[in-house]
C-alpha cells in the first residue's frame, strides 16, 4: 500500500516554509499559493503584485531575511514539508474543504492512508476516570489497527496517546499539533511527543521554530476532523476546544461520538450535551469499533487491504493465574470493578489488614487487581 | 553599699543565671537599670518602686543603680523584679545580707507588692540549682518544686518575703507536692471510631514505631477523630521526658493539666493560618517556643496540610530530621526541643471528594496544583499515608466498635519495649545500615519488594521506609526477628495514598 516517497523539491519546501512563517491563516495562505509555485507566490508577494495582498501588508513581512532563515532551517531538518497541490501531499487531506496549504510533519505521512482513523479529543481539565478511559481507548483502538488521531494537549489528548504508545502499536498514531513540531513544552509532554513522533506522525501547520498565536489551537482541530472517520469526545466542558473539533466534524459529515458521563460532573457537561444533540454514545473501544465498521460501509477508503475493519484482539500479555490460598480467593470475591478502599475490602472479606494487603499484592502481581492511591478494583481486562 | 542577688531569665526553654547587682551611692536621687534591659525590664523600675512603697518601706533618697550581669546579654521579661526589689531592700538595710546568702529569687511584682507567677519557672529553678534556696511566686510553687524539691520557697507578697528572711515569720506554706495522678479530662477513646479499620491500624503503627502519618480523605472521614486519639495510645512520658515537656510548656506560658506536670504526650493542632514564628518558635526579644516545641514528645497534628503555606511546611523539615529547632538571631541563639510525631491530614483534592470515584469536580490542573503544595522532601517524611473514606450509615449506627484505647496502648507499649531492646526509642529511628540486622526479610518478603522495585512502584528510599514500618508491624504482631511478606505487604498498603498526592513512585 505504500506509495513511492514523493516530496516537493527543496527549493519549493524552503519557499513554502518562508510563506508559512508569515503568520497568515490557512485559508489566506491557500489563496496565496493558489495556481502558483511557492517561489512564484513569494516573488509576487515580495514585489507587491500578488492579488491577495493589494495593500502590501504581507509584502512588508516578506523580507529577504525571512527567506534566508527558511532556506537555512531547511538545511538538514528532519521535518518534512508538504505543499497542497505538490507531490507528497496526503490524499486524505487534499480532498478536504479547508485543507492546510503547507504541512510540516515528522514521521511517515503515508502510514495512515487506507486505515480506519479515529480522532479522540477532550478537555484539558480532565478527571482521573476520564483520562483512564482515554488511555484505555487509545490502547485498545491502536491494538485493533485503528489510527488514533489527537492533539497532544494536556488532559484527554495526552492520555489517549500515552495509551497508544503503550499498546501493541498495530497502527501508527497521528498527532495534530497547535504549535510547531519542535515547540517548547514540559518535559512530560515532550517525552510523549517524541514517542508519538517515533512510532507515528506529528503534524503541524506552523514551521519549526515558529510561535503560533492562540487561535492555531482552534484552527488545527479542523485537521483532526478532516483526517478522522469518527470523532470521539471523551470529556469536555460546555465550552472548549473539543467542541471546535465537533463543529468541524459536523461540517464535514464526520460521525461524532461522545462518552456519557455523570450529569453532575462539569467535565462531562459538554459530552452529555452532545449526546442530547444526537451524537453517538460510546462506552468503550468495542463501541467505537462498531461505529467505525458502520461508517466503513459508507466509506470505501477505510475498508483497508483486507476489506474489513480489523477486530480487536483478545487480551494479550501474561496469562492470569489465580494465586493460591483462601485469602486471595476471598479478597478476589470482595473486589469489584468500582474501586474500593482497603478499608472496605477488609470489611467485605472479614480478614486482617495484613492478610488483605498480602492477597492484594499477589492479585496485583497476577494482573487480576489494580490499585491506585490505596483504592483497589478488578483489572479492566 | 552593694548588694548581689542571684536570679534567672528565660532564653528559649532554658534558664540563664542572671546576677542582679544593686549599688547605692550618694548623689541626686535616681533609679537606673543597666545591662541591656528590654522594655519589660526597664519598667521594673516603676513596679519595684511601687511594690517597695506599698509594702511599707521607704524608698532610698540616694542614687540607685541596678546592673544585670552578664551585661552583654539582652534581658527580657519581668521575672527579675523580685531580685531587684530584694537588692534595693538590702542596700536600704531592710534585709540583712547575711540571711540571704545562697538564696536566689525569681518573680514578677505587682504595684501592691504582690509576687506574681512567671513563665518558664521550671527552667529558671533548674538554672539556679547551685543555690540552697530559690524563692518563687506562690502560684508557681508547685511547678518549681518539680525540679527544685525542698529548695523551693514561695511567697505571695514582698512583705511576706522580708518577714520570712528576717526570721520574723515562718516561710509561708510549703509548696504543694505535685499530684502526679492524671486529673485531666479523659482522652477520647479509640473505640469511639466506627469502622476505619485501616485508619485505626495506621494510628497504631504510627504510635508504635514513631512513624509520621498522613491521612488523606474527604471532609467527615474522621481524620481529626483518629489523630486526636493518638496521645491516648502513645506510651506515657517517663520522668525525664515529662520534665522536658513541662519545661517547654512552662517556658511558653502554656499550662499543662494534671497539676502542672505533663504526664501524657502533648497534642498540638495549630491552625493553618498560624504564623511561622508561632509554629517554629522565635520572637523579637524573648525567643518563645513554637507549636512544634510544644508538641515535643507528643503529636503535632496539622489538619488541612495543603492549606499551610508551603514555606512554613518546609520549615518543619529540619526539626523533623534533628529533633531540635535551631533558632538563630543576630543577638541570640537558642535550640528548642522539637521531637514530635507529625500527623498530617488533607483532602485528596480541593473539592475533597477526590477519593470517591466520579465524585470529584476538580480538574487535573487543580489537583496537580493542590498536590504540589506539599514539597516532595516533606512528603518523604511520612512513612505512613492512608486513604480514608467516610464510614457508611451501617457502620455509623450499628456495627461493633473496635478495640478500645487501653488494648491498643498495651500493644504499642510492647512494640516500643522491643524497640528499646534495640537501643532505640522507636523503629522510625532505625538506621538504614542496621536494617538487615534488626529487620531481616523472609525470602518471599524480599521477592515482593524486589518486584515492586523493578516495576518502579517503589523507590530506594521508599524501600527503607517500608522495611522500618514492616518492622513495627512485625513487633505489633509479635512476629519475631524476621519480617514476613504479610508485614511487608501491609506496610506497602499503609503508604499507598502517597500516590494520590502526585507522588508517582514511593
Amino acid at each position: 500500500m505504500s506509495k513511492p516517497p514523493l516530496a516537493p523539491s527543496d527549493t519549493d519546501a524552503a519557499y513554502a516554509t518562508a510563506l508559512a512563517s508569515l503568520g497568515v491563516s490557512p485559508g489566506r495562505l491557500r489563496k496565496v499559493l493558489a495556481d502558483r509555485s511557492p517561489a512564484g507566490a513569494w516573488q509576487a508577494l515580495a514585489e507587491g503584485r500578488h492579488p491577495v495582498d493589494p495593500e502590501g501588508a504581507l509584502r512588508s513581512r516578506a523580507t529577504p531575511a525571512v527567506l534566508r532563515d527558511a532556506f537555512a532551517s531547511r538545511g538538514s531538518s528532519p521535518v518534512a514539508v508538504r505543499v497542497l497541490g505538490l507531490p507528497g501531499y496526503p490524499e486524505s487531506l487534499a480532498a478536504d474543504i479547508d485543507p492546510p496549504a503547507v504541512l510540516f510533519a515528522l514521521g511517515d505521512l503515508t502510514a495512515w492512508e487506507g486505515r480506519p482513523r479515529v480522532a479522540i479529543v477532550g478537555t484539558r481539565s480532565a478527571t482521573a476516570p476520564g483520562r483512564a478511559l482515554a488511555t484505555e481507548l487509545g490502547a485498545a483502538l491502536a491494538d485493533a489497527g485503528v489510527v488514533v488521531v489527537s492533539g497532544l494537549a494536556r488532559g484527554i489528548d495526552s492520555a489517549v496517546h500515552s495509551g497508544v504508545v503503550h499498546s501493541s502499536r498495530a497502527a501508527p498514531p497521528v498527532a495534530v499539533l497547535g504549535t510547531a513540531v519542535d515547540a517548547k513544552v514540559t518535559a512530560a509532554q515532550a517525552a510523549l511527543r517524541r514517542q508519538v513522533g517515533t512510532i507515528g506522525v506529528l503534524l503541524s501547520e506552523l514551521p519549526p521554530g515558529a510561535i503560533g498565536a492562540r487561535w492555531w489551537f482552534a484552527v488545527r482541530n479542523r485537521v483532526m476532523a478532516a483526517l478522522a472517520h469518527v470523532v470521539v469526545v471523551v470529556e469536555c466542558h460546555t465550552r472548549g476546544g473539543a467542541l471546535h473539533t465537533v463543529a468541524a466534524a459536523r461540517r464535514r459529515g464526520v460521525c461524532v461520538a461522545a462518552v456519557p458521563g455523570s450529569i453532575r460532573s462539569a467535565a462531562s457537561a459538554g459530552t452529555n450535551a452532545l449526546l442530547v444533540q444526537g451524537a453517538q454514545a460510546v462506552r468503550d473501544a468495542d463501541d467505537v469499533l462498531a461505529l467505525v465498521a458502520s461508517v466503513a460501509t459508507q466509506c470505501p477508503e477505510i475498508t483497508g487491504p483486507t476489506g474489513r475493519v480489523p477486530s480487536r484482539p483478545r487480551a494479550a500479555g501474561p496469562a492470569r493465574q489465580m494465586p493460591s490460598g483462601d485469602a486471595a480467593r476471598t479478597v478476589r470475591r470482595a473486589l469489584d470493578h468500582d474501586p474500593a478502599s482497603l478499608d472496605v475490602l477488609v470489611r467485605r472479606s472479614g480478614l486482617a489488614i495484613g492478610e488483605v494487603a498480602l492477597a492484594l499484592e499477589r492479585l496485583a502481581d497476577a494482573g487480576i487487581a489494580v490499585g491506585e492511591h490505596g483504592w483497589w478494583s478488578l483489572s479492566p481486562r | 553599699m552593694l548588694a548581689h542577688i542571684p536570679s534567672a531569665m528565660l532564653s528559649g526553654v532554658d534558664g540563664r543565671r542572671i546576677d542582679v547587682e544593686v549599688h547605692v551611692s550618694p548623689g541626686l536621687p535616681g533609679f537606673t537599670i543597666v545591662g541591656l534591659p528590654d522594655a519589660a525590664v526597664r519598667e521594673a523600675r516603676d513596679r519595684v518602686r511601687a511594690a517597695v512603697l506599698s509594702s511599707g518601706y521607704k524608698w532610698a533618697t540616694n542614687r540607685v543603680t541596678v546592673n544585670l550581669a552578664p551585661s552583654g546579654l539582652r534581658k527580657a521579661g519581668s521575672g527579675l523584679d523580685l531580685a531587684i526589689a530584694v537588692g534595693v531592700l538590702v542596700v536600704g538595710r531592710r534585709i540583712d545580707p547575711a540571711r540571704i546568702t545562697d538564696m536566689a529569687f525569681v518573680g514578677e511584682l505587682g504595684l501592691d507588692g504582690s509576687v506574681r507567677p512567671i513563665p518558664g519557672i521550671v527552667s529558671l529553678v533548674a538554672a539556679l540549682a547551685d543555690h540552697r534556696f530559690v524563692v518563687v511566686p506562690e502560684a508557681s510553687a508547685a511547678e518549681a518544686a518539680l525540679v527544685g524539691g525542698d529548695r523551693v520557697r514561695s511567697v505571695a507578697t514582698l512583705l511576706e518575703l522580708v518577714q520570712a528572711v528576717g526570721g520574723d515569720a515562718p516561710w509561708p506554706r510549703r509548696p504543694r507536692s505535685i499530684d502526679r495522678r492524671d486529673r485531666r479530662a479523659p482522652i477520647p477513646d479509640l473505640a469511639d471510631v466506627r469502622g476505619q479499620a485501616v485508619g485505626r491500624r495506621a494510628v497504631e503503627v504510627a504510635a508504635a514505631g514513631g512513624h509520621h502519618l498522613l491521612l488523606v480523605g474527604p471532609p467527615g472521614s474522621g481524620k481529626t477523630m483518629l489523630a486526636s486519639r493518638l496521645p491516648g495510645i502513645l506510651p506515657a512520658l517517663d520522668r525525664e521526658e515529662a520534665l522536658e515537656v513541662t519545661r517547654v510548656h512552662s517556658a511558653a506560658g502554656v499550662r499543662v493539666d494534671g497539676g502542672g506536670f505533663a504526664v501524657r504526650p502533648p497534642f498540638r493542632a495549630p491552625h493553618h493560618g498560624s504564623t511561622d514564628v508561632s509554629l517554629v518558635g522565635g520572637g523579637s526579644t524573648w525567643l518563645r517556643p513554637g507549636e512544634i516545641s510544644l508538641a515535643h514528645r507528643g503529636v503535632l497534628f496539622l489538619d488541612e496540610l495543603g492549606e499551610f503555606p508551603p514555606r512554613i511546611l518546609d520549615m518543619l523539615r529540619q526539626p523533623l530530621e534533628e529533633g531540635v529547632v535551631r533558632i538563630r538571631r543576630a543577638r541570640a541563639a537558642v535550640d528548642l526541643p522539637a521531637r514530635f510525631l507529625l500527623v498530617g491530614a488533607m483532602n485528596p483534592c480541593p473539592c475533597g471528594e477526590g477519593s470517591t470515584e466520579g465524585g470529584c469536580r476538580c480538574s487535573d490542573l487543580a489537583r496537580a496544583r493542590y498536590a504540589r503544595r506539599l514539597s516532595a522532601p516533606l512528603l518523604d517524611r511520612f512513612d505512613l499515608a492512608v486513604a480514608l473514606a467516610r464510614p457508611d450509615v451501617d457502620q455509623l449506627l450499628g456495627g461493633s466498635s473496635g478495640e478500645a484505647t487501653p488494648v491498643v496502648a498495651a500493644r504499642v507499649r510492647r512494640a516500643r519495649s522491643l524497640a528499646h531492646r534495640r537501643r532505640l526509642r522507636c523503629n522510625a529511628e532505625i538506621r538504614t545500615s542496621e536494617l538487615d540486622v534488626v529487620a531481616p526479610l523472609s525470602p518471599d518478603a524480599r521477592d515482593l519488594l524486589e518486584r515492586r522495585l523493578r516495576v518502579g512502584s517503589l523507590s530506594a528510599r521508599g524501600l527503607h521506609r517500608v522495611r522500618k514500618v514492616a518492622r513495627t508491624i512485625a513487633d505489633l504482631d509479635d512476629a519475631g526477628l524476621t519480617v514476613g511478606v504479610r508485614q511487608v505487604a501491609e506496610a506497602l498498603q499503609l503508604r499507598a495514598a502517597r500516590s494520590a498526592l502526585g507522588v508517582t513512585s514511593g
